[in-house]
This record gives C-alpha cells, sequence and structure tokens, in this order.
C-alpha cells in the first residue's frame, strides 16, 4: 500500500500477500473453514452454518506441477493453479469445500477437488443456466437443500434468523466495498486499481466478520492519508472472469494508466449486487446469485430486439465507463474459459460502438506472460492517445 | 504432420449406412429450407428430440455438422474464420467450427464455396441448453446470435443431480423432475410461438414410447458385443451414434437397431469378429474422437485390439433397469423428465457400493468386468471442458478401488486437426500394445 503509516492498510496488505494467514490462525484455534470456489458460491450459508468462508485462489507465481497428476490441462489455467497449490497443502486448514455449477472448469473438476483433497464436507450447489421464474424455484430447492446438507454437517439446523443475519453481515461488506469504488470515480482516484485488487483479494479470506470491522477503517484511512495516487493519463476498466492478483492491474498501471473500475470477480460483479432482505431469506439469495450476478454463465433471455439484449447484457459496463470517466475498455480474458471466451466479439462489438475503444487479451494466469503483455498494454494506451 | 486422410474400414453394415443417414440428415434440413419449414439449431442429448419431431421442425444437429467437417478434414478455414472475429482457439472446436461457418454464410449472403455437404442452412430458431455440463450448450447459441440477431434463442434448462456423499439423489429428484417438466413446457411454448404450429401431444407421446423401445433395443444390441471375438467394435460405433444421437425419437432409429441386432448375431453365430486374431480388448472410457483420424481404430485393430464397449455416445439405458416403471407414466414431459433423472442417475447405486468409488469410475468397472476388457484407451480433446475433465482422475480412482489396468489417454481435439500428429499417436498406441503384450505374458 502506498501509506506504510496506516496499520489497517498494512493489515490488508499483510492478508494479500500472505493470503489464508488469518483462516489459518483461526482453524489452529478451532474455528471450521469451508474453502469455496467462485463468487456463485452462497457464501451466506456457509456464514449462517457458523464456518467462515475461504475463496480458494490460485496464485501466478507458482508454476503448476502437482494438479497434472490428476486434472488435465486444458482446464481454466486459474482452477488448475488453485487445485495446486491447494494439493500442495497451501490451504491445509480447509475443513470442507463448496464449488457452485459456475462453469465446466469448476463444476466439472468438482470430483477431482473432492477425492483428491478427502476434505470432510463437500458440496455442489447446482445453479441454473437460465433465470426464469422455474429456474428461481429450482434453485430455492437447491439452496435449501445445501442449506440442510451444511446444517447437517454444523451440527445445527440453520434457522431463518441465523440466515438473515449472515445475510445482514455480507450486505455490510458488500457496502462497504461499494464506497471504496466510490473512492475511485475522482481523478485521480483516491485508490489505485493494485490497491484495490490487494483489498478485494484480502477480504475473500477473512471472516466477514472481520471484513465488516475492517473496511470502515480502510475507507477512513484512504479518505484521510497524504500520499494519493498520482493523476494518470488514461483511465482504463477491466473486464473479464475472475482477477485475484496485481500483477496484471500493475502491468496497466506501470504503463501510465489508473485502473479505476471493472467488471471482474472479485469486484463488482460480486461485490455490487446486493441481497435484498425477505421474510424467506433464501429468495433474497436466490434473486441475487441467479439474477443479480451478471456473469457470462448465467444466460440472459432476450427480451425485446438483439440490441436491446446486448444493452442487458453489457450495459452495465458502459454505465460504469460514465460513471468512472473510463477511456479504455480491456477484456482480459484466461485461455479455456468458455463463459468469457463466448462473448468475445459481442461485448467487443458493443463497447465499441458506444465509441470506447477496447483491448482484448487472452492470457494464461501466469508471470511468464507480464512482458508480452506489457507491450500490448502500452500499445494500446498510446492508440487511445 | 498429420498424415493423408484414410478413409475407416468398418466391421458392420450397419456403421456403413450410417454415413449416409448423416448425410441424408443435412439434406433433409436444407430441403426443408427450401419448402419453407421451420429449421432449428439444436444440440444431441438434450432430451428435446421427441418434442422437435412432435412439433413439425427440422433439426440442424450443430455439432455433427462441426464433425462432419472435421471427418472430412475442411474445418481448419472455418476455425479460423472465428478466430479472426476473436473468437479463441481454445474454446470449444465444435461450436468455433460452425461459428465460423455463420459468419462466413452471413458476410455472402450464401453458403460458403465448396461447403461440406453443401452447408449447414439459416436456422429459423436456436434451442440451447442448460445442464451440468457443457458451457458451449449456453454460449454457442447467443454467440452465435451476434451474426444472425433476428434468429430467436431458447435455452431450456437441463439439469440433473450431483452425486453426493451426505445424500442419496431421490431426495432431490422430485424438484428436478418439476422444474425439467416447466423448462420443456417453456420450450413448447416457444416453438409454438416461433412455428405458428401446435404441439401435437399424442404423436410426442408415441414417439417418447419410440425412445423407450430404441433405449432399450440399443442396450440390448450394444450387449451382443460382448461375444468373443467382438463382432462391432468403437470404430464402426462412432458410426453408430448416428442415429442414436441424431435420430432418438423415430421409428428409423429403432429399425436400424433392429438390423444391426440382426447383424450382431449373425456375425456372432458365425464367430466372425471385428479382426480374425483378437489378442485385446480394450475399452473407450472417455473423451470424443477425432473425427478427422478415425481410421486410427483400424490401427487399434491391426495391432490385434478391439474396442467391445465404449462409455462415449452411450447416452442410453436399458429403461427397465430403472428403479421406477417409465411406463407408467403417461404425461410425456413428465416420462422425459424421468428418463433424464434416471439416466443421469444410473450409475449412482452402484457407485455407493463400493467404497470410494464414483459413477463414471463404476461404469468404466462394469465395463471392464462386463466386456472382459485388458485395457482403457483415453482421449483428452483439448477444446472440450464438457467430457475430457476428470479422465486422469477416473483412472487413478479406477486403481485405487478396484486393480490397476492398462491406460492410454491420447491426446488432440475433436475438430481441430492442427492438434493432431499421427506419427506421435500410432508411436503411443504401438508403446501401449506392447505393455498389453506384456502384461499378457506375465
Amino acid at each position: 500500500m502506498t501509506d506504510s503509516s496506516s496499520n489497517v492498510l498494512e493489515l490488508v496488505a499483510n492478508y494479500y500477500k500472505d493470503y489464508g494467514c488469518r483462516a489459518r490462525e483461526l482453524h489452529e484455534q478451532g474455528r471450521k473453514v469451508i474453502g469455496y470456489l467462485c463468487a456463485f458460491t452462497p457464501v451466506e450459508i456457509i456464514t449462517a452454518a457458523g464456518f467462515i468462508p475461504f475463496r480458494i485462489k490460485g496464485d501466478v507465481n507458482e508454476p503448476i506441477t502437482r494438479a497434472d497428476t490428476q486434472m488435465e490441462t486444458i482446464i481454466c489455467p486459474l482452477v488448475r493453479s488453485a487445485f495446486d497449490i491447494t494439493l500442495k497443502g497451501r490451504y491445509g486448514f480447509l475443513d470442507g469445500l463448496v464449488i457452485p455449477h459456475a462453469c465446466d472448469s469448476i463444476s466439472r473438476t468438482y470430483d477431482i477437488w473432492k477425492y483428491s483433497l478427502d476434505v470432510p464436507y463437500a458440496h455442489l450447489v447446482n445453479l441454473p443456466h437460465s433465470i426464469d421464474d422455474s429456474s428461481l424455484e429450482f434453485y430455492k430447492n437447491e439452496l435449501n437443500t445445501f442449506r440442510r446438507s451444511i446444517g447437517n454437517y454444523a451440527g445445527k439446523e440453520i434457522t431463518d434468523k441465523d440466515l438473515a443475519q449472515a445475510v445482514g453481515l455480507h450486505n455490510r461488506v458488500r457496502t462497504s466495498i461499494k464506497e471504496l469504488y466510490e473512492l475511485r470515480k475522482s481523478d485521480p482516484p483516491l485508490l489505485t486499481g493494485s490497491e484495490m485488487t490487494k483489498i478485494l483479494v484480502a477480504v475473500m479470506g477473512i471472516p466477514p466478520e472481520e471484513s465488516a470491522e475492517l473496511l470502515p477503517g480502510v475507507i477512513e484511512d484512504i479518505i484521510n492519508r497524504k500520499n494519493t495516487p498520482v493523476k494518470q493519463p488514461h483511465r482504463i476498466m477491466v473486464v473479464g472472469a475472475e482477477v485475484d492478483d496485481t500483477a496484471f492491474i500493475d502491468v496497466i498501471e506501470d504503463s501510465g494508466a489508473s485502473v479505476v473500475v471493472d467488471d471482474l470477480c472479485p469486484g463488482t460483479r460480486e461485490y455490487f449486487p446486493m441481497v435484498e432482505i425477505t421474510a424467506d431469506p433464501v429468495d433474497g439469495i436466490a434473486e441475487r446469485y441467479l439474477r443479480g450476478i451478471k456473469c457470462g454463465r448465467t444466460y440472459r433471455e432476450v427480451k425485446g430486439t438483439y440490441d436491446e439484449s446486448l444493452d442487458d447484457r453489457f450495459g452495465h459496463i458502459m454505465r460504469a465507463v460514465e460513471e468512472y470517466s473510463v477511456d479504455g475498455v480491456i477484456l482480459y480474458i484466461y485461455m479455456y474459459c468458455d463463459p468469457y471466451g463466448f462473448e468475445v466479439p459481442a461485448m467487443k462489438d458493443y463497447i465499441e460502438s458506444k465509441g470506447t475503444p477496447v483491448l482484448y487479451i487472452e492470457d494464461q494466469y501466469s508471470q511468464s506472460t507480464i512482458s508480452r503483455l506489457r507491450t500490448r498494454v502500452q500499445a494500446f494506451l498510446e492508440m487511445i492517445g | 504432420m498429420t498424415g493423408e486422410r484414410k478413409q475407416r474400414t468398418h466391421a458392420t453394415e450397419a456403421a456403413g449406412k450410417a454415413g449416409k443417414l448423416s448425410r441424408e440428415l443435412t439434406m433433409k434440413a436444407q430441403q426443408a429450407k427450401e419448402e419453407g419449414k421451420p429449421v432449428a439449431y439444436s444440440f444431441i442429448v438434450c432430451a428435446y428430440d421427441e418434442i422437435i419431431h412432435a412439433m413439425d421442425v427440422v433439426p440442424v444437429w450443430t455439432e455433427n455438422y462441426a464433425g462432419v467437417c472435421a471427418a472430412k478434414r475442411d474445418a481448419q478455414r472455418f476455425l479460423e474464420k472465428a478466430e479472426m472475429e476473436n473468437f479463441s482457439r481454445s474454446l470449444c472446436t465444435y461450436a468455433l467450427c460452425d461459428l465460423g461457418f455463420d459468419i462466413w454464410r452471413a458476410e455472402l449472403g450464401e453458403m460458403p464455396p465448396d461447403a461440406p455437404w453443401r452447408g449447414m442452412v439459416r436456422p429459423d430458431m436456436m434451442l440451447g441448453s442448460g445442464q451440468l455440463v457443457c458451457d458451449p450448450r449456453n454460449k454457442w447459441y447467443q454467440a452465435a446470435q451476434h451474426y444472425m440477431p433476428d434468429v430467436p434463442v431458447y435455452e431450456v434448462g437441463m439439469p440433473w443431480p450431483q452425486y453426493e456423499s451426505d445424500y442419496d439423489y431421490r431426495e432431490v429428484q422430485d424438484y428436478y423432475v418439476k422444474y425439467i417438466v416447466e423448462q420443456l413446457r417453456g420450450l413448447i411454448e416457444f416453438m409454438e410461438r416461433h412455428t405458428g404450429h401446435k404441439m401435437d401431444w399424442e404423436k410426442l407421446a408415441e414417439l417418447v414410447d419410440i425412445t423407450d423401445k430404441t433405449w432399450d433395443l440399443i442396450s440390448e444390441t450394444y450387449e451382443l458385443r460382448k461375444a468373443k471375438p467382438c463382432p462391432m467394435d468403437t470404430g464402426d460405433a462412432m458410426n453408430t451414434m448416428v442415429p442414436i444421437a441424431f435420430m432418438m425419437g423415430t421409428q428409423e432409429a429403432y429399425d436400424f437397431f433392429i438390423d444391426l441386432n440382426e447383424e450382431l448375431k449373425q456375425k456372432i453365430a458365425r464367430g466372425e469378429g471385428v479382426i480374425p486374431d483378437e489378442k485385446y480388448r480394450l475399452l473407450w472410457g472417455g473423451g470424443l474422437p477425432s473425427w478427422f483420424a478415425l481410421s486410427d481404430f483400424n490401427y487399434f485393430n491391426s495391432k490385434g485390439a478391439v474396442f467391445p464397449a465404449e462409455t462415449t455416445y452411450r447416452t442410453f439405458e436399458n429403461t427397465r433397469l430403472f428403479d421406477i416403471d417409465l411406463r407408467k407414466i403417461s404425461d410425456p414431459l413428465e416420462h422425459i423428465a424421468w428418463r433424464w433423472i434416471k439416466y443421469w442417475t444410473f450409475w449412482y447405486d452402484a457407485a455407493r457400493k463400493r467404497p470410494g468409488s464414483h459413477p463414471d469410475v463404476e461404469r468404466l468397472v462394469q465395463y471392464i468386468e462386463d466386456y472382459n476388457i485388458d485395457g482403457v484407451v483415453m482421449h483428452e480433446a483439448f477444446s472440450c471442458r464438457t467430457w475430457h475433465p476428470g479422465l486422469i482422475w477416473q483412472l487413478n480412482q479406477l486403481k485405487k478401488v478396484y486393480r490397476d489396468i492398462p491406460s492410454l489417454i491420447l491426446e488432440s481435439d475433436i475438430v481441430d486437426i492442427s492438434s493432431y500428429s499421427e506419427a506421435d499417436t500410432h508411436a503411443r498406441i504401438d508403446a501401449f500394445i506392447e505393455i498389453l503384450e506384456s502384461v499378457k505374458s506375465a
């Protein structure tokens, strides 16, 4: 972080650097930690069961070795990396595993994870691809199955009150994250894209109650610190599936641009949609995950013309471009990513048709590609002037 | 080097007819288009076959067309076309091939030059599917719509319960069935809206019965392949998949397997196998084939190896072995939904009986036992994350819960021939045969 005098920001930096350190500590103190993949895991239910939801991330600096003995190399490189470091014991504190039916790379490797890690609890939450009413009803049933299943593992019945409290807690975290994004609207932004990524990643690895306590302090420190980021000639938005490392963000920010907003996980896709407070908490949770999170893996039925459907699918990107005064969008997609790979031509055409330049980069989730990426980013920034 | 294209030789007459059937389906869609009949881009194994036929809509099996382009070694130009539009070459190459075709056809306003089998017609609708597998079924038609913005897409949700340790799928199957029925009803409403046709419910019920009968018949027919010498192997099954995947719910598919059944019985009576001197019996244990290199099955044959069984395109089970009596379910949509759930959960109970097993592994074990298998061969297609994740793990698990059995995972693709080397593939097969030989002689 840029202000070394801040204890809160130092703590965040440490949580980012030594990802999982807090979960490990709490596990050693007797808390149970449930690892999960992807923003589609209904973390409220894990929290309501009394467990710590811990998002399993990869490591771009660690060569993938052990995973290749269990998992094909045709899988999303981020998932392979996450599996690799988990196999190597980085997250040896996990007491369970929850995987949502997000994409093939995640759901089709569920059994590999489950049987290879041999954790005492594992569950796959099925999530429809469609968002119509019958899909919502089906998904509520799936959430209740998960609720009973993890409740059995916890040895308790998860009550509506437990769920409502968990919803409130996770919504508090989301509200704070949204406030942080507000600080990026100014020019220069009050925090860099790299700093934001570190905060987002740190929050994935600590209990939500600690995130809810930590984030207001982070916001306060950022607002009050003296060393603010330097104004850059370009304001960039990054769009893609999942970015859990600063490596690529640093490439952009080292090339004379600020990353001011994103449509990523973790990022706005994950933190902007809130869970509505409903009489049956499962209703609000289902609505958020099925309809609220706009991800390429979910099919959004065309309403009206094709152009209107594009507005529905990608309109939020253009709204962010406007709100955050973005002058270039980078589509950053990993190889073997079917949900986002198939989006690229439509998304790129849509954004460019609104007058915003787009750079499409396909990457491999590895530090080894950084110099090549730098050249392409620099050329893009030169092109947009 | 990929080498010259070699025509695969068939062991059965039925397999020889399948290519013609596939071509006829493509021509039928072309004819329907000329006559103004509704045509729908469709995916195989989506359980909507009978609905399409009963609605008098003509399917264009898009995966089939990509496979045909691949088999003719004429897919690269379509893959490149898609790549030029910024579709990554790491995506499903069935999808990329057809998207490239769609883009080219849209640019020209007519079929691309020298299109295999005179080309894939522009559809009137596209029927996608959201399952527990295959992101491309969910994304491909949406992506195609970018080049055909007036063509409507329907996404039918077709999930099935995951195999879990802490509960039985029967605890959740009712709400799965209810959901699938509602999704299929939505599909029918969509098709009625866009075709002006009304669903013929009596016809649908008839076709649903035909599918049941056909599933049972294919199961019985494929059981005949247990005979030694094996009368038909996986090379032929990659042809007889045509009526399974593209003609289900038709009398023609049923009749095809009546003929095959008879043919296999006659071969068995004559003691006639795929090869005269059968040394090794192999299981094709997973992965879609490289459509441009089907003659590799003949290469295996030339080394004394046959494939009496495969898991690929075994998209049916004997419905009489289900734990419910499908015939008592008179509502055709419920019938389809229950058949779907029972198909996907078919191996769950068997897996639960063997500690550490899993339905996919249990199926391998059962086939190894039933078909007297000496080794397992799989194919990892780089562009498909639907059927190809978990192959390594399944073999590892097989060794843990059953026994160590020689295995080989070939690596290439379904459509993209640039991923293939005939010399390397044959060298790997040769090495595998040596292992089989050493195990046999040990």
